[in-house]
């Protein structure tokens, strides 16, 4: 089966006054229809980049997709002419952001921002996109729908307003939806029910999720298969299974370690584990990273690490990791 | 909404008092008698005194302003001191021409710099962004009577296009109307189209910079949707104020354009009423700039609340 959307090689680089700062630096990754796929790493390693990059949102002025193939639906999108991608974005793609506070438009109706998307996809009259607008606001279980369609966000709660947001991306029945850090800026107890809400609505429609996260507990609960992304690469991917169950890569085992975890027993007799952090800091990306961009944290790296750059090498089932150590 | 109007037309009336007090006593605490005046050169005393006597200016102070205050309530202005007609007769007389170049010139400004502005926006550090502040730039740079002289030369005279001065009522058709407020409007509009753009350009920069205009691309919006309505709307407070600003100062500008072009309007009569201490008229004047003033800055204040949904009183 082909992929519906593939990432084959893709470099992105923003020009700033220090340098051409290689934000993504040569990931690849397959998502299949219907598919959640977690794509992990700290802030500042490129997982928002790659999700921009793939609509082709990146600011002309300040960056562009330098290299690379993004083939969606067996159609390439590197090149893709504006007009042809605005028809895709938010219709066959769309996107979900971190902050629900300012990314939805506080001057219009959560109807209209919703109406609208459908009205410019589905191309139906304004009264039908207002009722899709209702079925959807339904859907993401905002109650009182109706009611909230002539709200303005800033009556709407954090959670609810990423309800909105679901509810918007999802409008056009969308075959991928790129959330970033979707739950981040919010309660936890709200993350949970949003992430709910997605997967559910997920089996509902079909649609494939890219899942943008830094927060592993969140990969372990929603998503099927994980890229683990370091300084702009993909260091390993892995079904989520096998990764949290074997991790292999020095990085992905190093960020295991520093999820804080809850042992009430260890608490009381005063012995609770100091979290484990990793030791050094991510590389500057003004530079050309020479060998594994790891190498100079990893407690594994030998003289091949800093001067040759490790190749993907499966491990059986689907997982694959960069590291000239653990695959000797 | 309309609870909030009303309460607003109200909290108006204290403001107008003050202004109308104001006026009152500056004027009588100014130097210079008109009694003096208006009874000649070669007056003697007891003329003087005459005068004075039947202008009212004998009695105290307080006594004058509260005979003014009543009268005015009644909307009776008073009369002018040298052509006896009433205050309230002469300044309807000249609303006409001031309220039509005004008008015309916000109308002008408006119109060219908000779209301006947006495409300056929108190619920002581009060419036409370059071309378009520096026009802005010089237009705000140029007095009103030097561009009003230099579009007289060409297009009155050198051409013959249009007329170079006078006024025309719109009851003598609509053409000549127009005809005669084009080069005032443009004279007195591109200080106000300038700055309006400018202001239009920056707020819609830092509109653009947000993540809701982000959210709007990713939905694959249109471009002009984006810009008018996503980013448009955000970015209208900072402007509709300027423009209410513009009205402010237009005030003092029209007096300039009425006189270069020779238009019977406000502007010429306060001219020529401050000229010659003509106090009923000056009072008049003031008032009704002043209330012209406080009615604008009312419609503003009530277009933040439609523009903003998060605005309420």
């Amino acid at each position: 089966m082909t992929a519906l959307l593939e990432v084959r090689d893709l470099h992105t680089q923003f020009n700033t006054l220090d340098g051409v700062v290689r934000a993504v630096d040569g990931v690849s990754f397959d998502l299949a229809r219907g598919e959640t796929l977690g794509i992990v790493g700290e802030s500042g390693c490129g997982k928002s980049v790659t999700a921009l990059s793939i609509l082709r949102l990146i600011p002309a002025e300040t960056g562009q997709i330098a290299s690379g193939s993004i083939r969606f639906d067996g159609r390439e999108l590197t090149g893709l002419d504006e007009e042809a991608m605005k028809r895709l974005r938010g219709h066959h793609i769309s996107m979900i952001f971190q902050e629900p506070m300012t990314s939805l438009n506080p001057v219009l109706t959560v109807g209209t921002q919703i109406a609208e998307n459908v009205v410019r996809h589905l191309g139906v009259p304004w009264r039908a996109g207002r009722e899709r607008a209702f079925e959807m606001l339904s859907l993401v279980r905002i109650a009182d729908a109706r009611r909230r369609l002539d709200e303005y966000p800033h009556q709407l709660s954090g959670g609810m307003r990423q309800r909105v947001m679901i509810a918007m991306a999802l409008s056009c029945d969308p075959q991928v939806l790129i959330a970033d850090e979707p739950t981040t800026a919010l309660d936890v107890t709200i993350q949970a029910q949003i992430l709910d809400l997605m997967l559910e609505l997920k089996e509902k429609t079909g649609t494939a999720i890219v899942l943008i996260t830094h927060d592993l507990g969140v990969v372990a609960e929603t998503t099927e298969r994980v890229v683990v992304m370091y300084a702009g690469r993909k260091v390993e991917e892995a079904p989520v299974e096998a990764l949290f169950e074997h991790p292999l890569h020095p990085y992905t085992v190093g960020l295991m370690r520093a999820i804080p975890r809850l042992d009430v027993e260890a608490d009381i007799a005063g012995k609770r584990p100091r979290l484990q952090e990793i030791p050094g800091l991510v590389p500057i990306l003004t530079r050309p990273i020479i060998g594994c961009a790891f190498a100079a944290r990893c407690p594994l790296a030998t003289e091949r690490c800093r001067t040759e750059v490790p190749p993907f090498v499966d491990a059986g089932g689907g997982h694959t990791v960069a590291c000239w150590e653990v695959t000797r | 909404m309309t609870a909030y109007i009303v309460r607003r037309l109200f909290a108006t009336l204290p403001v107008m008092a003050v202004v109308a007090m104001f006026v009152f006593f500056l004027l009588r605490f100014a130097p210079g008698d008109p009694a003096a005046i208006i009874a000649g050169d070669d007056a003697t005393a007891e003329s003087i005194a005459a005068v004075r006597v039947k202008l009212g200016l004998d009695r105290p102070v307080v006594e004058q302003f509260g005979v003014w205050l009543w009268d005015l309530m009644r909307g009776d202005m008073g009369v002018s001191i040298f052509s006896n007609l009433p205050v309230t007769r002469l300044i309807a007389q000249r609303v006409e021409p001031t309220l039509a170049l005004s008008l015309s010139t916000l109308f002008v400004a408006v119109a060219l710099a908000i779209p301006i502005g947006v495409v300056a926006a929108w190619k920002a550090r581009k060419l036409v962004d370059r071309l378009v502040m520096g026009f802005a730039v010089l237009g705000f740079a140029m007095p009103v009577f030097v561009l009003a002289y230099v579009l007289i030369y060409f297009f009155a005279v050198q051409w013959q296009l249009l007329p170079v001065q006078g006024y025309r009522p719109v009851g003598e058709g609509f053409w000549p109307f127009v005809e005669c407020l084009i080069l005032p409007s443009v004279a007195l509009g591109v200080t106000y189209m300038a700055l309006i753009a400018r202001i239009t350009r920056a707020s819609m920069l830092e509109v653009l910079q947000q993540d809701y205009i982000r959210t709007a691309n990713a939905k694959g919006l249109a471009t002009d949707r984006v810009l008018l309505l996503h980013a448009l709307k955000n970015a209208a407070v900072p402007i509709v104020t300027v423009i209410g600003i513009g009205i402010a100062l237009l005030i003092s500008g029209v007096v300039i354009t009425e006189t270069v072009f020779n238009i019977p309007g406000l502007g010429r009569l306060t001219v020529d009423a401050v000229l010659k201490r003509d106090y009923p008229i000056v009072q008049g004047l003031i008032l009704v700039f002043a209330a012209a003033k406080v009615l604008v800055n009312l419609i503003i204040d009530i277009s933040y609340a439609f523009l903003d949904p998060r605005i309420r009183y």
